[in-house]
């Protein structure tokens, strides 16, 4: 299948991890043009290093959410011009609540659900302007499955989820929609390390019986940006094998 | 740049309405029909059109029944503590929305240009 794209532009937040750096291999790909944000110089030297072979197909942009005023900066670089969000960026956060450091649950819930809501409000007035526009977030099968020390987590995605079922509920007569998508076990990023500690364990609860591809996520995300998943709009997909199906 | 012509252009575009029944006294809410989508896309065009930061609490009046029970708590002057918080408005046209605000959403086009004209330094 033919995928098509009404625009070029796309910011891609939490740009280092590595399902940020697939899918902007196969937007380059695809004719269309990824931006991706960085927090550290470490991780803008990994993008350059990654994505050499596409050197002046993409740009990258600092953004740290702890850090409001470079909302603003984003959007000056942006020129006020963007087709598409994708979402990646969230903060990790592993412990019981009755455990937790009252200052960092606050420093938490202000960088991943205050900081991401600002941004959006920025992303979603630019697209508002233009009339159209697509967001669409990558969530977690453990918003809806946490295990325990994963309630801050889950708490700050479930958020987050709600502030984009939002924006499609309230924008999509203007052009702008949104979708969720929620991966479960993912070989790349907070997955790897859980899956490397206790892999089988993890898998048993997966009927499709495997943890999912940082490819496969890369490529759900690129279908739900295209024109022709326009209608996923102010909802949640699920794709973790069924993993949170059953009991 | 004409304030006004730009504003109900603007208006014009976003409600699909005639220009004819953009005037300056007319109600945005009560007689052209704006929802609160139509007020976050006409918040948009008029920071693009006249390149000014706009606070929707501020142009839209938002905030007027709030400041005006506090000011009522408070026990002061209702025209004069608006005057502070809303200056774009004037001392006459804050009388008038004090003696109209019973009957529904005061909003009238030509606060938005005073709105607009105010961040643009031309009062």
């Amino acid at each position: 299948m033919r995928l098509e794209f009404f625009g070029r532009r796309v910011l891609i937040l939490g740009g280092t991890c590595d399902l940020a750096i697939t899918l902007a291999e196969i937007l380059i790909q695809e004719g269309l043009h990824p931006i991706l944000t960085w927090r550290s110089e470490a991780g803008k030297g990994r993008l350059s290093a990654m994505l050499e072979s596409f050197s002046g197909r993409y740009e990258t942009v600092h953004l740290d959410l702890a850090r409001r005023p470079l909302l603003h900066g984003l959007f000056s670089e942006l020129k006020d011009d963007l087709d598409y969000v994708v979402d990646f960026a969230h903060g990790d956060m592993e412990c019981l609540i009755g455990s937790a450091n009252p200052d960092e649950i606050h420093r938490y819930f202000s960088e991943n659900v205050s900081a991401r809501a600002e941004l959006l409000r920025m992303a979603a007035r630019i697209m508002v302007r233009k009339r159209r526009g697509r967001m669409v977030f990558v969530s977690s099968s453990a918003a809806l499955k946490p295990n325990p020390g994963q309630g801050f987590y889950a708490a700050a995605k479930l958020a987050s989820e709600a502030i984009y079922r939002n924006l499609g509920l309230e924008l999509a007569g203007r052009g702008v929609t949104t979708v969720t998508l929620r991966p479960g076990y993912i070989h790349a990023g907070r997955g790897k390390k859980y899956l490397e500690a206790g892999e089988a364990e993890a898998l048993r609860a997966i009927p499709l019986g495997r943890a999912l591809t940082c490819r496969e996520v890369a490529q759900a995300a690129l279908f739900l940006l295209s024109d022709g998943a326009w209608a996923f709009n102010a909802t949640e997909v699920s794709m973790d094998g069924g993993l949170t199906a059953g009991k | 740049m004409d304030t006004l012509s730009e504003i109900t252009k603007s208006l014009g575009e976003i409600l699909d309405i005639e220009m004819e029944e953009i005037t300056p006294e007319a109600y945005v809410v009560r007689d052209l029909g704006a929802e609160s989508i139509d007020l976050l896309e006409l918040s948009v065009a008029l920071n693009a059109r006249f390149k000014v930061e706009v606070n929707e609490d501020e142009v839209f009046l938002r905030t007027f029944r709030v400041f005006l029970n506090k000011a009522t708590e408070a026990r002061k002057n209702p025209a004069d503590y608006l005057q502070a918080k809303f200056p774009f408005l004037g001392p006459g046209r804050i009388g008038e929305i004090l003696s109209d605000i019973d009957g529904g959403p005061v909003l009238k086009v030509k606060d938005l240009t005073a709105y607009v004209s105010w961040r643009l330094g031309d009062n």
